[in-house]
């Protein structure tokens, strides 16, 4: 057991800074001083030659790298030359806005899905799943941003229930918060919907021929029984296994859902330093988040071998 | 990228005629619109009743739909049923290439790695991986940052990101075919790799690359309306489907049929090509496509 997270770990670990060299050698690509454009083609000599002592632009490529890693390790992310504005003090306030839309457009997204799922997987062909499965399958088809504006207009601009004027924290009132946040949480929601659907609907339609659901109904236990306790807990590996692939899905839908609904998070971040052509604060911000990405699949990957020992002896 | 294959999940029941028919129905229908939308982007420049989509004031500015303005007018009263069209021809003309290369060297990578095994799958399997762990939007907004805004470096772009999903799915269908009878029987008749790799496994792998194709298209369309949709797509003037919607987003109010015919045509479109996709896999009854 030990020695096999040992490995996935290692493994992990050799990814993450396989990823981020990758990354940062193809800023290297670019043609030019990477110093000369990070202040916008106005800076002064002094300015230029701080800058490349910070990156130190004067060595290899792979030294550069080790010594950003170390910095990063250390938490000194860099700083815009353009404003001044550190990594670190933007990501403080981006990193909490996008983890909350993350986290509730997880739950509204699983909470819809997984009674739906075990219903439509149980009354298969009826007026409900036929239903479902339509609206999945259109939901399939219409992009996060198409949604958003569609929503935008009925909710927002025509019935005036939400808020569009910018992020409000937790701290000014429930109600001001999911003013704004419900919104983006239910755009980015109906993308990842369809998928946990369908999934746990098939799922739940094989799960349901197994002789262990006959036992259990002709005991007697009640429908709604069997179905979250037997039926439901051998499809919670699919949904994890998907819930971990669904992860990077889901930021691809909140840099564009942010970017809508002006939120401000890590994703806008990305947007606006690409749009100030901030190269090395882009080139950091990638390089963590690929690394978060490898980290979460990787956990998902062990959480499932947690829980299901067979997997551990292949 | 996930999707391409999440799309693709259908059970296989034992099939009744009405459904058959009302799925042949829908078929035909997906098909004639995409016939419609490819002809349309494609011969954009040569129809006279399609307008210049740069022109100003081909009719009042933000008015609905109208006979001489179908699908109404923008801002500065540019015809939007052109716009439409145009930005079509230039998502398409991304989407094409980008998902043939994807479809080519992605099914190459999948079949080789699915077909040797060892040493080549695990190097394959383990870069795909990584890859599609990535949120791939965030990938693709940094090459084109990186290599600047232009037709070809979106293009780029967007087949990197076809690549793994395709090269997964054909590892799965290699995998699948080089365990049957006839390549066992082929190989005891002494046939070499070549022939084992091209005559026996890939004919049977294209079917399943073939209706993938339809899905990867959606996906690609959705990839690159996204980056034009936050301004990181081909720069303007051009026309895309993306960026006729993020300047429809701050007229929501006075003229919203700006976003919500655009809107439309994306959707039916995608509705299309995911129709015929999932389809196709469903008649093929390939089932590795999913998760």
């Amino acid at each position: 057991m030990l020695r096999f997270f040992g490995t996935r770990l290692a493994q992990l670990a050799l990814v993450v800074l396989a990823v981020t060299l990758l990354f940062y050698w193809m800023l290297n690509l670019l043609p030019g001083n990477p110093c000369v454009a990070a202040f916008g083609g106005a800076a002064t000599e002094e300015q230029i030659a701080e800058c490349e002592q910070d990156r130190n632009l004067d060595e290899p490529v792979i030294v550069q790298w080790a010594k950003w890693g170390g910095d990063v390790l250390t938490g000194d992310f860099g700083k815009s030359y353009l404003t001044g504005r550190s990594f670190g003090e933007a990501l403080n306030t981006a990193l909490p806005r996008t983890l909350l839309l993350l986290a509730y457009s997880q739950v509204l997204a699983l909470g819809a899905a997984i009674p739906l799922g075990l219903w439509t997987g149980y009354r298969q062909n009826t007026v409900i799943d036929k239903i479902a499965s339509g609206g999945a399958f259109a939901l399939l088809s219409v992009p996060v941003f198409v949604l958003g504006l569609v929503l935008i207009l009925v909710f927002a601009v025509r019935l005036d229930w939400f808020d569009l004027s910018g992020y409000q924290p937790i701290s000014e009132g429930l109600g001001a918060h999911f003013r704004v946040m419900f919104l983006p949480s239910i755009t980015l929601a109906a993308g990842l919907l369809p998928v946990y659907l369908r999934l746990l609907r098939t799922d739940v339609i094989g799960t349901l021929q197994e002789d262990f659901v006959g036992t259990a109904r002709a005991k007697g236990l009640p429908v709604r029984h069997v179905l979250i306790r037997h039926v439901l807990r051998p499809s919670s590996f699919t949904l994890l296994t998907i819930f971990g692939i669904q992860a990077a899905q889901a930021v691809n839908g909140a840099i564009v859902v942010e970017f809508l609904f002006d939120l401000d998070g890590v994703g806008s971040l990305l947007v606006s330093w690409v749009a100030a052509r901030e190269f090395l604060l882009v080139q950091t911000l990638v390089a963590l988040i690929a690394a978060v990405f490898v980290t979460v699949t990787t956990m998902v990957d062990l959480l499932y071998s947690v829980l299901d020992p067979r997997i551990r002896r292949k | 990228m996930t999707d391409v294959a999440t799309t693709a999940v259908t059970g296989s029941q034992p099939e009744i005629a009405p459904r058959q028919r009302r799925h042949n129905v829908a078929l035909w229908l997906s098909l004639g619109w995409l016939v419609l939308v490819i002809a349309s982007a494609v011969l954009a420049p040569w129809l006279g009743f399609i307008d210049d989509p740069h022109k100003p004031l081909s009719g009042p500015p933000e008015e609905g739909p109208s006979w001489s303005n179908w699908f109404g007018t923008d801002q500065l009263g540019r015809d939007m049923f052109a716009r439409s069209v145009w930005g079509g021809r230039l998502s398409l003309s991304i989407a094409g290439p980008a998902v043939g290369i994807g479809i080519v060297v992605g099914g190459v990578l999948g079949v080789v790695a699915g077909y040797f095994g060892r040493w080549i799958d695990l190097g394959v399997s383990s870069v795909v991986n990584v890859a599609l762990a990535l949120p791939a939007l965030v990938f693709a907004l940094f090459i084109v940052t990186m290599l600047g805004q232009s037709y070809i470096n979106v293009t780029i772009a967007v087949t990197i990101l076809t690549i793994p999903a395709i090269a997964r799915i054909a590892r799965a269908q290699a995998l699948r075919f080089a365990a049957r009878e006839f390549v066992t029987v082929a190989d005891m008749m002494g046939a070499r790799w070549p022939r084992l790799l091209f005559r026996e496994v890939m004919p049977n792998v294209v079917p399943a690359l073939a209706s993938i194709a339809f899905l990867a298209m959606g996906i690609v369309i959705i990839a690159e309306g996204s980056l034009s949709f936050i301004g990181v797509s081909v720069g303007s003037p051009s026309i895309t489907w993306g960026n006729i919607l993020s300047s429809g987003k701050g007229r929501l109010e006075d003229a919203p049929h700006i976003a919500l015919i655009t809107g439309g045509v994306m959707f039916v479109t995608l509705m299309a090509l995911n129709f015929v996709g999932d389809e196709m896999l469903r008649r093929l009854d390939v089932r590795e496509a999913r998760i």
